[in-house]
């Protein structure tokens, strides 16, 4: 756990989970921190191109497979 | 079917409906870095957005998700009564439409939890990170804990930039 993320978290009313914690190790959390700068227009914005990305290369892999 | 997103958005807004953005896409507002295909909201169950919610949906052929073609399914303000939680596909992708989320409840419990957030230039509510939280962690859905640890991240990362 990331220092001082235990005290957050009961501040905000959850008793840390062991194995949620286990999982948070793998948290890239510079992308976390980037989003945050960001507005929630500019991270829905990123989301849909992101999104569409991953949609089009999901096709461009079912062409390739005959799909 | 690829998900429409700022599409769904924009006819549930357009149309009035009353409902909170949930799951992956309030995740995403949120600042997450997961990409989600979830369109989740939780609707207001009185009649006149029950109303409303059939009224803007009705013309993009919304249909169980999974269900066999060809039942007699009309998402119409009837059905939604007699329901609950519908899982659909429609021609602007999958959209679940919840009336009762496990471990926070239905739109009025959630609604003074939620923050209003420009989403597809759409201004919209959209459950707070916290609540978020909640709802995922009361779901205990073994799918969820890599979302759950991310969000949680997420909190603690926001506290400490403040």
């Amino acid at each position: 756990m990331s220092s001082g993320d235990e005290e957050i978290l009961r501040r905000f009313g959850f008793e840390p989970d062991p194995v949620i914690e286990a999982y948070k190790k793998e948290v890239d959390r510079t992308l976390l921190r980037e989003n945050l700068r960001r507005t929630p227009e500019e991270r829905c914005r990123n989301f849909l191109a992101a999104y569409r990305l991953a949609e089009e290369v999901r096709r461009a892999g079912a062409t390739v497979r005959g799909g | 079917m690829a998900a429409d997103f700022a599409g769904v958005v924009g006819v549930l807004a357009d149309a009035g409906v009353e409902a909170i953005v949930i799951g992956g896409l309030a995740a995403q507002a949120h600042g997450s870095a997961r990409i989600t295909q979830d369109t989740d909201f939780l609707y207001r169950r009185t009649s006149d957005n029950i109303n409303r919610l059939a009224a803007a949906l009705s013309p993009h052929r919304p249909y169980l998700r999974g269900a066999p073609p060809g039942l007699p399914f009309r998402f119409e303000p009837a059905t939604i009564k007699r329901g609950l939680n519908f899982t659909l596909t429609t021609a602007l992708g999958d959209i679940d439409l919840l009336g009762e989320v496990v471990g926070i409840g239905d739109y009025e419990s959630v609604v003074s939890h939620t923050l209003r957030l420009s989403v597809f230039g759409r201004e919209l509510l959209v459950v707070d990170l916290p609540t978020l939280i909640q709802s995922k962690r009361a779901a205990g859905r073994p799918k969820d804990l890599e979302a759950i640890a991310e969000l949680e991240a997420l909190l603690a990362e926001r506290e400490r930039a403040g």
